[in-house]
């Protein structure tokens, strides 16, 4: 009896055996004793780009989409990033810097010599068919704001040449303002987009070469054709058409006037671009393929990175082992990545969590606690921004002490909002609020003893017994969040802020932080999504989207008459940011939170160019020299 | 049996409606909706009005509902605006791969399992049982990413035998580009389920071979390789044949911590990735398969039980 099942047993494992025998090695791209002529970037997991049409709706709107896909093609009017800056980066814009007169309401730009890949000029035309489309179709522009910018605040367009043009606004405008946040919007388009059927004519759409607002029918036809190309039906939003597959075969997306053209895309965001030969910017590629590779996950992405497959990638966090004693400078690499180079990259950003000011949780005291300035004073005092970054971050994160991020290097951080305003102090959180009628009771619950509004009572409409017990709610899936959330819960616990976490999806946190609405119950307290906010494609770090009295992104509905006048005064006047900076700084409109890096970046030792990185996170292979 | 499975797709069309209202109603709970979920915490409140309206999601639910009922009919199930893709699309795209992935691990750990556990069953209480009882414990109480990094480790990385992934093509059939590369996940997941299959087969060979009809056989004098082959394993592959039915829902969920390590992009990361992103119609999408397989599981074991066993009819057939 036995024989036969010797025999099965042999069988099977033979089977497994023979599936695992044969053998082969993966040839690696830059383990050839040549230089290697293709090099190759590890897309964040699970984002990779997923629109090819630079005039796209807020749902493709993302960096992995523009950034690392549409912009290695497709040029924006102004590049932005210079160094490890968010500033104009001149070099690399296709105009030359804006000039503004006549108070700053007219605003004249100047093409430089760039050339679309077809062999035709980049012409003022180019220009007039983005904002020609936008005219027409400024609802389905992603970056648009109703009222502000372009191109609500533009007046008329004169074409002065192929080269010249000038843009003629209602207002005045802050020069910075409209540089950062409304020109850097701008991605000159080729004629041959213009039209509305593959067979059609280049320029037979009629939008290009229109005068400003004259052809909003016709360009929203074109717009029709080109998003449709790019995969979003705009008459029929919910239908998919499945474009994905041809953006690597289509005429349209072929012509460019960026140093790659695309060779191949799937859906998967397996992306591999070539050089485009007639490109005219500064800096040529030299390597003869640049390749975007997707990953499903960190722990893939790190494989990958251990197994050499990639030449730049990034450290997931879980996988730093030792802390950097510089945040701006790399610490000890992980033991297992000796051919890479670790660089740490930060965003143009800021981190913090809203207070909800019309907040009617804890019978309505909530919103009143919060609008009191000294209570925020004392819960910011007990963030510890420095000691959260070293502990959980290995220092790889820099503090948030006001709306203008003070790092990466900027000319618009100001010396009060770099020097920390309210530095960790528990003494002094504890008498802010002695002193402003709480009885503090330290790992309890501090309650208002002297109601009132004078200087030394807890407030207006704070009641007597009113406690200092909040709900938080943040967004769960990453364990940095959760550990910053535990230890600060423990730190407010020191002056009797007693906090109650909860855990929800980033959506749902999203969801729920929005601004009241009069007359409907809002009673969420605290919510932290763990973002902040990113300053881009609105680079000028101004506050009208965030801070300003019943902006759409005002999650905590934050009013302040004095903030408002600084912010209209840094967007509409030529008023520097400071003032605002400053005054936001002090004032404390939400609760500023460390800012982890945002990326860790591993790049092939003897791969030149890929440093410095831009903070916005632009890429430019076409510098990589191997 | 053909009114069995007639009856049985029936009621499978009942509960597959059941399961796309709840999941549909359940998505209408997300705060925020799905205009928050595609448009980011930068979209102004006109902007979400705006989306609500343009896709139909300021309609009564009832509606909405119905326009997903009926589209899905046409065969339109839906838009991921996360992957500017048709759900449909993506759900072709990703399936295949996780079949194959499922598929060939299965066929794997049978190979391995069923004559290992009938070994174990035939040498019971010897040191070969022993040692198999125990490597079969290790696998089963092993994470399925821990064998993965640890095949990682050892044939990717320290051998530089293996490549430790798969071609990410969107294509499904990318995987026969390179099949080596396909050997690690296939392996890591089979080790998990020959570690099951393998003791189900044991016991279940155990339980057979004390039956009376083994004992008759014996005595009329059946040779050993006779009783085994032509007597006992069909009956002890019952279990097993319920076991494969009960697993076709892992073409869904099942692959998917494999699928992380290797970076293999198949149904079970769609479904997190859909669920993360309260991408609500790729939600109902990969629920839908889910549902199928469970059904279509469920109904090939019935069917398959019986075609093993002539003393089972089913449905009164």
């Amino acid at each position: 009896m036995r024989a036969p099942f010797r025999h099965l047993l042999a069988a099977g494992l033979a089977a497994a055996a023979l599936s695992t025998s044969a053998i082969v090695v993966a040839p690696t791209v830059a383990g050839a004793a040549s230089k290697p002529t293709v090099a190759t970037w590890a897309e964040a997991p699970q984002t990779p780009p997923n629109y090819i049409f630079p005039f796209m709706p807020l749902p493709y709107f993302s960096v992995s989409t523009i950034n690392n896909f549409q912009f290695l093609m497709f040029r924006p009017l102004y590049w932005f990033g210079q160094g490890k800056t968010p500033n104009l980066n001149a070099s690399l814009s296709l105009a030359g810097t804006p000039t503004y007169s006549n108070g700053s309401k007219t605003v004249v730009v100047n093409l430089k010599n760039y050339q679309w890949s077809n062999g035709e000029k980049v012409t003022t035309d180019d220009l007039m068919f983005w904002m020609n489309m936008l005219h027409a179709d400024k609802d389905q522009w992603a970056d648009y704001s109703a009222g502000t910018g372009i191109p609500d605040d533009v007046a008329s367009i004169t074409v002065n040449s192929p080269t010249k043009l000038t843009l003629n606004l209602k207002a005045p405008v802050n020069s910075h303002w409209f540089t950062y946040n409304e020109l850097s919007q701008i991605t000159p388009m080729p004629l041959a987009w213009d039209k509305t059927s593959d067979g059609a004519a280049a320029g037979s759409g009629g939008c290009a070469k229109a005068a400003y607002g004259t052809a909003d029918a016709k360009c929203d036809a074109v717009f029709t054709y080109l998003s449709k190309a790019s995969g979003f039906d705009p008459s029929n939003p919910k239908g998919a058409n499945n474009s994905l597959s041809t953006y690597a075969t289509n005429p349209l997306w072929q012509v460019v006037d960026g140093p790659w053209k695309l060779s191949k895309f799937d859906a998967s965001g397996n992306v591999t671009f070539v050089p485009n030969a007639k490109y005219s910017g500064p800096v040529k590629p030299t390597v003869k393929q640049f390749v975007e590779v997707p990953f499903t996950t960190d722990t893939a992405e790190f494989n990958a990175l251990v197994g050499g497959k990639i030449d730049v990638g990034f450290l997931p966090s879980a996988n730093i082992t030792k802390p950097t004693k510089n945040p701006f400078v790399a610490g000890p690499n992980n033991s297992r990545l000796t051919n890479y180079v670790l660089d740490p990259i930060y965003s143009w950003s800021i981190n913090y969590f809203p207070y909800n000011f019309q907040s009617t949780g804890d019978s309505g005291n909530a919103g009143k606690i919060f609008s009191q300035l000294y209570f925020r004073q004392a819960f910011q005092s007990l963030v510890n921004q420095t000691a959260y970054i070293q502990k959980i971050w290995k220092n790889y994160g820099i503090p948030t002490y006001g709306p203008v991020p003070t790092y990466p290097p900027n000319s618009f951080a100001s010396s009060f909002e770099k020097s920390n305003p309210y530095p960790y102090s528990v003494t002094k959180a504890k008498a802010l609020l002695t002193s402003h009628g709480w009885k503090v009771v330290p790992n309890g619950t501090s309650t208002c003893v002297r109601p009132g509004s004078a200087n030394n009572q807890c407030g207006k409409g704070i009641p007597a017994g009113a406690k200092l017990d909040f709900n938080l709610e943040y967004a769960t899936g990453g364990t940095a969040l959760a550990q910053l959330m535990n230890v600060e819960k423990s730190s407010w616990a020191q002056a009797g802020i007693n906090i109650t976490l909860r855990g929800a999806s980033f959506n749902t946190v999203l969801g729920h932080a929005v601004p009241c609405t009069a007359g409907q119950s809002c009673d969420w307290e605290l919510e932290n999504w763990g973002g902040g906010w990113v300053f881009a494609p609105d680079y000028y770090p101004t506050g009208e989207a965030i801070f300003q009295t019943g902006a759409g992104s005002n999650s905590g509905s934050y009013s302040s008459a004095a903030a408002d006048h600084l912010i209209t005064a840094s967007t509409k006047g030529n008023v520097a940011l400071t003032s605002y900076e400053n005054f936001l700084a002090k004032d404390l409109p939400a609760v500023y939170q460390p800012n982890p890096a945002t990326s860790l970046t591993e790049i092939r030792k003897g791969l030149k160019g890929v440093t410095p990185q831009s903070p916005l996170f632009s890429i430019t292979p076409e510098a990589w020299r191997f | 049996m053909l009114g069995y499975i007639v009856r049985r797709t029936l009621q499978a069309i009942v509960v597959i409606l059941g399961v796309t209202l709840i999941v549909f109603l359940l998505g209408q709970l997300i705060p925020g909706g799905q205009a928050r979920a595609a448009l980011g915490p930068k979209a102004t409140t006109l902007q979400l009005a705006r989306f609500n309206h343009l896709n139909g999601y300021d309609q009564p639910l009832w509606v909405q509902y119905w326009h997903y009922i009926l589209g899905m009919l046409k065969g339109d199930f839906g838009y991921s605006y996360k992957n500017n893709q048709g759900v449909w699309e993506l759900i072709v795209e990703r399936l295949p791969k996780t079949i194959t992935l499922v598929g060939a691990s299965t066929v794997l750990a049978l190979v391995i399992a069923i004559p290992l556990g009938m070994a174990q069953a035939i040498r019971r209480n010897k040191p070969f049982d022993y040692v198999m009882t125990a490597f079969s414990f290790i696998l089963y109480a092993m994470p399925a990413f821990l064998i993965g990094e640890l095949l990682i480790l050892l044939f990717s990385f320290t051998l530089n035998w293996l490549p430790s992934q798969p071609p990410t093509d969107a294509s499904a059939w990318a995987v026969f580009t390179n099949p080596m590369a396909f050997l690690l996940p296939v392996v890591s997941l089979a080790a998990l389920t020959i570690a099951s299959f393998s003791r189900y087969m044991r016991s279940s060979v155990l339980d057979t071979v004390a039956e009376d009809y083994i004992r008759t056989a014996r005595a009329k004098g059946a040779s050993p390789g006779r009783i085994l082959w032509g007597h006992a394993m069909r009956n002890a592959l019952l279990p097993i044949i319920t076991l494969i039915g009960l697993s076709l829902p892992a073409i869904v969920g099942g692959a998917l911590i494999i699928e992380d390590v290797f970076n293999y992009p198949g149904m079970g990361l769609l479904t997190v990735q859909a669920a993360s992103n309260d991408d609500i119609p790729l939600i109902l999408g990969t629920t839908l398969v889910a549902t199928i397989a469970t059904v279509v599981g469920s109904l090939l074991a019935d069917v398959l039980y019986a075609a093993a066993d002539p003393r089972i009819r089913l449905g009164g057939d």
